[in-house]
């Protein structure tokens, strides 16, 4: 027969037992307070970084030049809004909600407070109309999100993307042409070039042009400075940004290791591409015959040029190569990365955190400078209801105008107010930090408009990875892919 | 006597009188498992001889199987290597799972019943945390830069480990991570089931002079074999579907290392949204784990009783 023990305070155990148990849940659930970035010390207004010989030498243009310009503005409430009528006033007649999709949109970051100052004011404006913001984040699982969306046709009118993504959006027949909603205003306002982007089927447009959005340096001139370290020039080569990158990797006295270069490396960003495309006019994801362009021997220079800034120059930290983006951002805010590339969004966010920065175009290889990056639009979902689409679009109208950057300007919760990268129109003037981006554009590489485009970054993404952790030769590596890749870039 | 052959209407009466509560009882359940799992997995099964897309609907495809040899070819034959990835993942979670189950809860067994208690729900806390936290915690501790497990090392005067950026080790890293995680149902159901076993047997061993290792190996063990057969199948499954523990800890890969089969029928299917070649893959799995169940249930199967 079994024993039985007697346990008079066993009832007390279990109420114990549930009561740790529901502490260390609701523990785990809690927001991590450690996550936190730990506030960096907000630049001295007065302390203006003291030119060095290397960036007198190439002093950048004026406009661009007032250190004073990456100190973020105070912060006023933001001002009453009122209705101002003009492109704010859809003729539409539509009552009722516009679903819009925002990347990188999470409530009162630094992308989603230029939309929701700019949607109101477009709800002061056409009262009728409620405009509710959907963010998904800039990743792939963030583009899995939106394309489900479209898909499914529920819940969302208007989304804010990246180019990108339109050419299979626009295959799958998910995204309206804007070009019956084009006036002679917008034509004359919107750079040719950039609506031409959008030019993907019968010669129709398919998004509204929002901005352009290349890839740039920022340098952490705190960590410049605490290194002893002058800024290099702003035109500077890749051996120079080399040299400053080793000089900027060095160990506190608390035993803290700071890094000269970090980027985030993920199939849905091409953050770190512009660094060795750069080696060669050739070396490019796909032609302009449509054929796979990294498989040839200046690829596998650039390719080698980039993993050797891990490998033998150890000026990157130990995962780079796998970092999350967050620790990227989170690693240059606290001081941690003396440099990072990154697109232009961030800048806002660093102004917000009050990091002392300066942002660089990439430096050249072989006098080639050049950078990556895409075109941020707007474009309007397949809705049914006529008036609806018209409202949908007189929203996308207002949102890629000049007049969203008057009634979201700079300094209320927006430090580079509505913009945050150099506008697709020629009436949005741009503040400091971005307009450091505007000199930029004539070197930029815009991603290709393929349809397998995300498809072909995953083929290729693992092979950079392994490239960049020295675990494959850039040759064997793009070798292995360049048959699929190939028939990738020639899908239509 | 003379046989009346019951008539239908009465026999169907007769059995609705005596089984048909019981039916009213199932049919709720039966009706979400039909409506939200059956039509799906066989419609995914149709799927994945088909060219489908959600706004269209799908289309046959010439030749049927198509959807499976893009499959095994398609991205540089990845779906091979996270094949690979996945046995190499659960034969070391299993194992270690099912040994490490067995080791904590025989060592449990023997307290009072208070601190059997207390450790079963220590021990089951893991089951019951979000696998996303889980994942998260281990993120950071594995943080090169900043993680603790380099902490350690660095204590001891060792070079710091890139765990999740070496494509040569961020698998294992993945695997240590679930293995160092308490298998919480193995404690529970291990530890239940030798509470079961009657202690006569422990009795007339230590009349026979076993000891305490030998009375484990010899009657605990084989008592038990019921319950390892279980918690082997559903570890099984369990590890062959691993994925928010690596979309959490490497979410941009490391090489291909990290791939495993769910990580690319979620790639497939809700990133290329190629979801007749996703439904191919998943039925891939089901076959292996169908296979590998079998097999394991035809090795472990015990007809134990006492």
């Amino acid at each position: 027969m079994e024993k039985k023990q007697k346990f008079p305070l066993s009832g007390m155990w279990h109420i114990l037992s549930v009561v740790v148990i529901a502490s260390l849940l609701l523990a785990a659930c809690a927001t991590p307070t450690t996550e936190a970035p730990k506030p960096t010390e907000a630049p001295k207004p007065t302390e203006a970084p003291k030119p060095t010989s290397a960036t007198a030498a190439t002093a950048a243009p004026a406009a661009t030049a007032a250190p004073a310009a990456t100190v973020a503005p105070t912060n006023p409430p933001p001002p009453k809004r009122e209705a101002k009528g003009g492109i704010r006033k859809s003729t539409s007649g539509y009552k009722g909600t516009l679903n819009l999709w925002v990347l990188g949109y999470t409530p009162g970051n630094a992308f989603a407070n230029p939309f929701d100052n700019a949607v109101a004011q477009f709800m002061v404006d056409n009262p009728d109309i409620k405009v509710e913001i959907t963010g998904y984040p800039p990743n792939d699982e963030g583009f899995a999100k939106l394309t489900t969306a479209l898909q499914s046709g529920q819940g969302i009118d208007l989304l804010r993307l990246p180019s990108d993504r339109l050419p299979g959006f626009v295959r799958d027949d998910l995204v309206e042409p804007v070009d019956a909603y084009l006036t002679a205003d917008d034509k004359a306002d919107i750079l040719p070039n950039v609506l031409d982007v959008t030019r993907l089927k019968d010669g129709k447009a398919f998004a509204w042009p929002l901005w352009v959005v290349p890839m740039g340096i920022y340098v952490n001139k705190d960590v410049f400075a605490e290194a002893k370290v002058d800024l290099p020039p702003t035109n500077w080569t890749w051996d120079q940004f080399v040299d400053a990158a080793k000089k900027t990797t060095f160990k506190r006295a608390n035993g803290e290791q700071v890094y000269g270069f970090s980027g985030f490396i993920d199939p849905g960003v091409v953050n770190t591409w512009a660094l060795w495309m750069n080696e060669d006019a050739s070396v490019l994801p796909v032609t302009k015959d449509l054929k796979f362009g990294f498989n040839n021997a200046k690829a596998y220079a650039g390719l080698q040029r980039m993993a050797d800034l891990a490998l033998v120059h150890k000026v990157t930290p130990p995962d780079f190569g796998s970092q999350k983006d967050a620790d990227v951002k989170g690693g240059f805010t606290n001081k941690q990365y003396a440099m990072i590339v990154d697109a232009t969004g961030p800048a806002a966010q660093f102004l917000g955190a009050k990091v002392n920065f300066e942002i660089y175009h990439h430096p050249s290889v072989n006098n080639r400078r050049i950078t990556i990056g895409a075109v941020g639009l707007i474009a309007v979902a397949k809705v049914k209801d006529e008036t609806k689409r018209k409202a949908a679009m007189d929203l996308g109208r207002y949102l890629t105008s000049g007049e969203v950057q008057i009634d979201v300007p700079p300094g209320s919760n927006v430090p580079t107010g509505f913009y945050l990268a150099p506008g697709a129109r020629k009436s949005v003037k741009v503040t400091a930090p971005l307009d450091k981006f505007i000199p930029m554009l004539p070197d930029m590489y815009v991603t290709p408009l393929i349809p397998e485009w995300a498809k072909l970054t995953r083929l290729i993404h693992p092979e950079y990875q392994n490239i960049v952790f020295g675990k494959a030769k850039p040759e064997e590596a793009m070798k292995r892919i360049a048959a699929e890749a190939d028939k990738l870039a020639a899908t239509k | 006597m003379q046989y009346i052959a019951p008539t239908r209407p009465i026999s169907m009466r007769r059995f609705f009188e005596k089984h048909g509560w019981s039916y009213l009882f199932v049919l709720p359940s039966m009706t979400t498992f039909t409506i939200f799992v059956l039509v799906p997995v066989l419609w995914a099964f149709v799927i994945s001889f088909q060219k489908y897309s959600i706004r269209s609907g799908g289309r046959w495809l010439d030749p049927i199987y198509d959807n499976y040899v893009e499959a095994f070819t398609s991205l540089n034959g990845i779906f091979v290597i996270s094949i690979r990835n996945t046995l190499v993942y659960s034969a070391f979670t299993v194992i270690a799972n099912i040994f490490l189950g067995l080791i904590l809860s025989s060592l449990i067994q023997p307290l009072t019943h208070r601190w059997r208690t207390f450790f079963r729900a220590a021990y089951y806390l893991p089951a019951v945390t979000s696998a996303l936290i889980i994942g998260m915690t281990w993120a950071y501790i594995y943080n090169a830069q900043w993680g603790f497990a380099n902490y350690i090392l660095r204590l001891v005067s060792l070079p710091p480990v890139r765990w999740l950026s070496d494509p040569d080790i961020a698998l294992a890293s993945v695997t240590l991570s679930a293995v160092l995680t308490i298998p919480a149902t193995a404690v529970v159901l291990y530890s239940a089931a030798m509470g079961s076993i009657p202690t006569e047997f422990y009795e007339a061993a230590e009349i026979d002079g076993a000891n305490g290792i030998q009375k484990w190996w010899y009657i605990t063990v084989p008592l038990i074999k019921s319950t390892t057969l279980y918690l082997v199948v559903l570890y099984t499954i369990a590890s062959f579907e691993v994925f928010e523990r690596i979309y959490v800890m490497v979410p941009s890969g490391v090489g291909n290392s990290t791939q495993t089969i769910v990580t690319q029928i979620y790639n497939n299917g809700f990133k290329d949204f190629n979801f007749g070649v996703a439904s191919a893959q998943a039925f891939v799995l089901f076959v292996m784990i169908a296979t590998v169940a079998a097999l394991q249930f035809r090795f472990l199967q015990s007809d134990v009783e006492y």
